[in-house]
């Protein structure tokens, strides 16, 4: 069947998505803002450390090439201590098999003291080098003063190794060269130099290849000098003081100063050769006291940060995407048995209790639901139709109680004043019946022209049995009271019949008087009844003393009293069932025999009717509603 | 149609050889300078590739010296006509009877200094004595040991190479500087001018002018005009200079790139500041007056050779100098 369209003013998925995918939008767009501005921070630090890391890591590589030259150099000057007189051909063996074991190393020098080789040798510098084919050897002394250069002056100035700037060798290899010169010492004095060239045509070559982002590299010397930079022209031209100076920038002849103070640095600069805001970040090279550095647009570095930060933001968005699209799923997987139920719910409502929910899977609530629903489905429908048997049946019960309660209305007399046209008495009876069965009931019937039997009487019990019980006893006590028999063996007589097959050991009470409607006078006896009481017009009462014998229906064997009595005229004779005296009040409170003798004598003097009309008035305003056992009440009064 | 080819042909070797065609011949010279391409000698730079000299009738080449050829031997063996040269030099020359004659004395101040770091605890001469201090040789020492006497001091001075590497990693202490040139470098080396101890010799009464104009004595005697315009040309050029500095520059550094030198514009500008600085020292920036070689100047240099026993025999002033400019 298909599911009728189900209007909800505020749907399930809404709401999920209200309460789950709204706050998680709110925590995503903070969490997405705060990404921007502190993963962007993030970022640029990361990409400074990587920055700052490759830029190590190259001038490493350059300060181990270095320190290969300078530790060929060293070797030297170590055996040049250990050497007792070295031959000129041995210092030129020693130097050639160092340049052929480091190619690195473009030309080498041992340049000594003057007269500390020889005393009869003012200057000797041997001297190898590399040609296009093969090392070769020359003495420098023989082309100049060497111990005027730079190379040779300043380490024994110094007293320590050092790393010359780079010149051009015009002439010799035509490249551009540095020279590293470590002292040579002989017992403590210093007899010299030893020293090793590198060209820095290799390192340019590899200096080209390095690539930092889209940035350029350079080197400069300890006085700040281009020794490589990708404009060649700055190359032995310009140092960073000098493009400071052309350029304006204060401040990065500041940078300059720390890179050549051998620090490690990242900062910000304008690019002269650009103009534009640059990255430059620097690292010495400690054995040359020469620094590398890389420069790098600061709109590349932002590219890339801020690609890194779309990359993330992007993301977030795609997994917020998801799970809102997770949360309308889920929505929607919970709302739509939800929907199918609230229909089916709708059609049972309209008494259609034959439909069975299927096609919800699932062991979850919802499927636990659907049980239910059809398990409330079966077990409504067979409620239902028990309910509707049951109904019948009680239906049929009730016409039948309404039936015999009818029946047992109609045994008792009806029409008052019964005898209209006697002048002797007058007799008014009522019964107020409780809601179900009960077995009060009362009787009178002439047994001849003067005695009149009098009967009021209470089955044990309610119900029907109850009702047949005292169908039967008002028959039978029709049957037994007739002119001449006296009351008790009347009484003895209905008892025994009574008690014979009283297998549902029923009983009744009952009061019976004949009496003498000419001389007021009266034999009765009582199995077990209230006794009466006698009101006279005045208002005095006195009760009727009897024996209280057994109850009809208990015991055959039983022999039954009679008493006489006489009533004066005006007197009124009460005869009345526990149903008064019983009376309840919804305070449960006893309506009791004295309340009932107080209203009898304050209505003494009135009408039997009336005196009837203001005890059942009374009655009926003592209990309420709250009736449990039929109320009878039967009045005899002598007229004359 | 046909005879009016040979008038357009005469009409443009007038165009391109006017001199030729006018009979205006010029006069070939030659001018050596004392060392490569630099701004110290942007006045004949920009004569020359200004056209300057060719206005005044002069086809002018300029030699730079490598520092192994000394430009005074080639005047005086007669190789070029005109050289510059520090005064001190020119006098020694003419104490030995040497027919050099000084006719533009250019660079009014000596621009020879010394310098030191202030971290080397040297703030007097005093402080140089157990220091290591260099100096170069030739002109360049005469002002300091004349400085050294006047202070009293008996330093130990190593010679000095034309790199200031020493001086920068501490090497040597004191180092001689020319305030236009190394002392700039010291400053392109990222060494600020607050962390150094200059001693200007200008200060202490030893202002020796440095660059001059030279030539024989013959050579003024034969072409006096043509030196009289070759100086013009010269004060023009240095005017011109002056006047249009980057444009000066330019030139300047296209020499330098031939001839492969290290050097960067703005150390050429700071030079060509200094060199305008020392030739309007005391004489002002009117052209008219440069170029003249004071009297007092020619005996503070010349006393003090005397006193170096470097002459014997102070030369005669007016011998010495031909104020071929202004004499007109």
């Amino acid at each position: 069947m298909k599911d009728e369209k189900v209007k909800v003013k505020h749907p399930l998925a809404r709401k999920l998505l209200l309460w789950i995918g709204l706050p998680l939008l709110l925590v995503y767009i903070i969490v997405i803002l705060f990404t921007y501005f502190w993963s962007g921070d993030n970022a640029l630090k990361q990409m400074k450390e990587y920055l700052f890391e490759l830029t190590s890591h190259h001038a490493s590589m350059l300060d181990g090439k270095f320190m290969k030259v300078s530790g060929a150099s060293i070797g030297i000057a170590d055996a040049i201590d250990e050497f007792s007189t070295p031959t000129k051909n041995e210092l030129y063996s020693l130097m050639k098999k160092k340049l052929s074991e480091n190619s690195d190393i473009y030309g080498m020098a041992i340049a000594f003291d003057p007269f500390d080789y020889n005393n009869k040798l003012k200057l000797f510098s041997p001297y190898v080098y590399r040609t296009d084919k093969d090392i070769a050897d020359i003495d420098l002394a023989k082309s100049y003063d060497y111990t005027l250069q730079d190379w040779f002056m300043i380490p024994k100035l110094l007293g320590t190794s050092y790393w010359g700037e780079p010149y051009f060798d015009e002439g010799g290899g035509n490249i551009l060269m540095a020279t590293y010169s470590q002292p040579m010492h002989k017992n403590g004095k210093f007899i010299g130099v030893s020293t090793a060239d590198i060209s820095l045509d290799d390192l340019e070559l590899e200096m080209s290849n390095i690539r930092i982002m889209a940035g350029y590299t350079y080197i400069i010397t300890r006085t700040g000098t281009f020794i490589y930079h990708p404009t060649k022209e700055y190359m032995m031209n310009e140092s960073i003081f000098s493009l400071a100076e052309e350029d304006g920038q204060p401040e990065l002849r500041e940078i300059g100063k720390k890179m050549i103070a051998g620090e490690q640095g990242i900062t910000t600069f304008r690019d002269v050769n650009t103009g534009e805001k640059s990255w430059l970040v620097y690292s010495p090279i400690p054995d040359c006291h020469w620094s590398f550095a890389a420069v790098i647009p600061d709109k590349e570095i932002m590219k890339t940060v801020n690609s890194m930060v779309i990359r993330q933001i992007t993301i977030m968005v795609i997994g917020l995407l998801i799970i809102l699209l997770v949360i309308l799923w889920a929505a929607i997987g919970i709302t739509k048995p939800i929907k199918r139920l609230l229909g089916f719910a709708n059609r049972i409502s309209k008494g259609n209790l034959d439909e069975k929910i299927t096609g919800i899977r699932g062991h979850d609530e919802i499927h636990e639901l659907v049980k239910a629903f059809n398990k409330m489905t079966y077990d409504l429908k067979h409620y239902i139709s028990d309910l509707t048997a049951a109904t019948k049946a009680k239906e049929s019960v009730e016409s039948e109680f309404r039936i015999a309660r009818q029946i047992q209305e109609s045994l008792l007399p009806r029409i008052f004043p019964p005898f209209p046209d006697a002048e002797e008495f007058d007799l008014y009876a009522r019964n107020i019946p409780a809601k179900e069965v009960a077995g009060d009931f009362f009787d009178f019937f002439m047994l001849d022209n003067e005695n009149i039997a009098v009967i009021i009487a209470d089955v044990s019990g309610k119900g029907i049995s109850a009702g047949l019980f005292m169908a039967v006893t008002r028959t039978l006590m029709k049957t037994v009271c007739v002119k001449d028999v006296p009351p008790v063996e009347a009484m003895e007589k209905a008892n025994i019949v009574l008690c014979q097959d009283n297998d549902a050991c029923m009983f009744t009470t009952l009061f019976l008087a004949i009496y003498n409607i000419r001389t007021g006078k009266m034999k009765w006896t009582n199995a077990g009844h209230d006794e009466p009481i006698i009101l006279s017009k005045d208002g005095s009462h006195r009760i009727l003393k009897t024996f209280k014998d057994i109850a009809l229906g208990i015991d055959e064997t039983r022999e039954y009293h009679e008493g006489e009595a006489q009533l004066e005229v005006g007197e009124v004779m009460v005869l009345y069932t526990d149903g008064v005296i019983e009376a309840t009040s919804p305070e449960k409170e006893l309506y009791g025999e004295e309340r009932f003798i107080k209203i009898l004598s304050k209505n003494a003097g009135k009408t039997l009717v009336e005196i009837l009309d203001v005890v059942t008035e009374n009655l009926e305003g003592f209990q309420k509603d709250n009736q449990f056992d039929d109320i009878t009440i039967l009045l005899l009064k002598r007229e004359k | 149609m046909k005879r009016k080819i040979p008038v357009i042909l005469l009409f443009c070797l007038v165009l391109l050889f006017p001199n030729f065609l006018l009979g205006e011949e010029r006069q070939e010279i030659s001018l050596m300078v004392q060392w490569f391409p630099q701004a110290q000698f942007a006045g004949y730079i920009v004569a020359h590739e200004k056209g300057f000299y060719n206005e005044a009738g002069i086809d002018a080449t300029i030699l730079f010296s490598d520092g192994t050829d000394s430009p005074f031997q080639e005047v005086l063996d007669n190789r070029i006509e005109f050289c510059t040269g520090w005064l001190s030099q020119a006098i020694m020359l003419r104490s030995e009877n040497e027919p050099i004659l000084n006719i533009c004395q250019l660079l009014q101040k000596s621009s020879l200094m010394l310098v030191a770091k202030k971290e080397s605890g040297i703030e007097t001469a005093q402080d140089f004595e157990d220091k290591v201090v260099s100096n170069w040789g030739g002109d360049f020492s005469i002002q300091p040991i004349a400085f050294f006497q006047k202070q009293n001091i008996q330093p130990d001075v190593i010679p000095q190479s034309f790199r200031i590497d020493g001086f920068l990693v501490g090497a040597i202490d004191v180092t001689s500087a020319m305030y236009y040139n190394e002392y700039h470098k010291i400053l392109q080396a990222g060494i600020d001018e607050d962390e150094l101890v200059t001693f200007f010799f200008t200060d202490y009464d030893l202002n020796f002018p440095e660059d001059g104009i030279y030539c024989r004595e013959e050579t003024l005697q034969r072409d006096p005009e043509i030196c009289r315009n070759f100086i013009d040309a010269t004060i023009k050029g240095w005017n011109y200079a002056f006047q249009n500095k980057e444009e000066a520059l330019d030139l300047v550094m296209k020499y330098c790139r031939e001839y492969h030198m290290q050097t960067n514009r703005s150390h050429q500008r700071w030079m060509l500041g200094a060199i305008e600085t020392a030739m309007t020292y005391q004489v002002g920036d009117d052209p008219n007056k440069w170029g003249t070689l004071k009297k007092e100047d020619y005996y503070t240099v010349a006393e003090e050779l005397l006193n170096q026993k470097l002459i014997i025999t102070i030369p005669s002033y007016k011998d010495f100098y031909k104020d071929v400019v202004h004499e007109r």
